[in-house]
């Protein structure tokens, strides 16, 4: 359990905040079984809480895998095959509840108002900023048009297929400049209680919008749209070596 | 590229939605935002005693695309939720954290720009605490992707549990057409 601690200044005008805490940050996720390939693993319970960019880049794993569907349902569709209108709204609908209407709300709530309050990373977090705005265009797009008539038009598909390609090509970039350059120059400016105290309120939104398995569920959505693609299983991603190895 | 449809019409507020009343301090910088001198040529008195704070003051401006609508002193498109229903502020929270509502300093008080009527100034209380500017009910919000002044990309933006929409000096959001 965390303490309240002397409050954290968030916002451009360094307003004072004492976070509330709830000091209960546990998480009640029945242990899975990661090796069956009918349940999709779940995250272990946090035991204690998660600093505020750790946490972020948590979520941004959830993002990571989606554009992971994202990327196989465009090849799919470009190779001929079909593509599923549901598993497309489904993942869609991932990237909209969680990463648009939550994830994005605490970058630009609590990490980038600090950041410019401070002048650190000023014209990445602008960038940064409009990304989100385009990116809510793009899944507002794909979400308006995954239907199963529209999916089945040659032309509607190459704009959903399209509007997937600028989704990754924008998203990869964008979330490895905020894990490697973003976040910790965010954290540099937090004192060890400031990250604690934010930690816990990041947990406790969480926990408010969504109930307190929401990361475990999200995780879970996401892999049911893996395994109906076919790319939950990661042993298929190893690659065979064989050709590269040292002659004996 | 088609204009896209919007993906909910009207939904109202998601259940459990967080409502943080702790997070005082994250929508400051709008505050700030919609902040003008009170001295301002044409401003017209929003009929409220003056106060001893800043003064916020609410603009009329034509936009590309979407015509005349509300902005802040700066120039920042307002918009709209479509579950504040014309009475309360329920964007709070991560919401408040993409949608920074136009706050209402302790002491502040408001002032119509030119073409905006200033009977339909008001505010509302914030369940994040202090208080929200309102246009004719509707709690006013900026938007962060709105990154310049000028700018209304969260026009008809399904988000946070609802519709966005930038309004009118009329008081009518700009809905568009089915």
């Amino acid at each position: 359990m965390l303490l309240a601690g002397g409050g954290l200044a968030v916002g451009a005008a360094g307003t004072g905040a004492a976070w509330a805490l709830t000091g209960d940050s546990g998480s009640s996720a029945a242990a899975p079984d990661p090796e069956s390939p009918e349940t999709p693993e779940s995250p272990p319970a946090p035991s204690a809480v998660v600093p505020p960019d750790d946490d972020l880049m948590r979520e941004h794993g959830v993002l990571k895998r989606v554009l992971l569907c994202y990327r196989e349902m465009t090849s799919q569709a470009q190779a001929g095959g079909s593509l599923n209108a549901q598993h497309l709204h489904d993942a869609a609908l991932v990237i909209h509840d969680f990463i648009e209407g939550f994830h994005e709300g605490l970058e630009e709530g609590f990490v980038f108002p600090r950041l410019r309050q401070a002048g650190q990373v000023t014209g990445t977090v602008s960038t940064l900023l409009l990304q989100h705005a385009r990116g809510r265009v793009l899944t507002q797009f794909i979400l308006a048009h995954a239907t199963a008539p529209e999916v089945a038009s040659a032309g509607t598909r190459g704009e959903l297929t399209a509007a997937m390609q600028a989704f990754v090509r924008m998203y990869e970039p964008h979330e490895a400049r905020e894990d490697t350059v973003v976040f910790p120059a965010f954290r540099q400016l937090l004192s060890p209680q400031e990250l604690a105290d934010l930690g816990q309120h990041f947990a406790d939104l969480e926990h408010q919008q969504f109930g307190r398995d929401e990361f475990t569920a999200m995780v879970g959505r996401v892999a049911a749209i893996e395994q109906a693609l076919g790319i939950y299983d990661l042993a298929q991603f190893t690659p065979d070596v064989t050709a590269y190895e040292p002659a004996q | 590229m088609r204009r896209t449809r919007r993906v909910r019409a009207a939904a109202g507020p998601r259940p459990g939605r967080a409502a943080c009343g702790a997070v005082a301090g994250t929508c400051a910088a709008v505050l700030l935002a919609a902040c003008g001198s009170s001295a301002g040529a044409g401003a017209q008195s929003a009929g409220k005693p003056p106060g001893h704070g800043p003064t916020v003051k609410i603009m009329a401006r034509s936009l590309p695309a979407v015509g005349t609508v509300l902005v802040t002193s700066r120039g920042y498109a307002l918009y709209m939720f479509g579950p504040d229903n014309h009475r309360s502020v329920t964007c709070t929270g991560v919401c408040a954290g993409t949608w920074p509502p136009v706050k209402l300093p302790a002491g502040g008080s408001l002032a119509a720009g030119p073409g905006v009527s200033a009977s339909l100034l008001g505010s509302d209380p914030d369940p994040d605490g202090g208080r929200v500017v309102t246009y004719d009910g509707w709690p006013l919000y900026t938007y962060t992707g709105d990154i310049d002044p000028g700018q209304a990309t969260g026009q008809d933006i399904d988000l946070n549990g609802g519709d966005w929409y930038v309004l009118r000096p009329s008081g009518q959001p700009l809905i568009p057409s089915p």
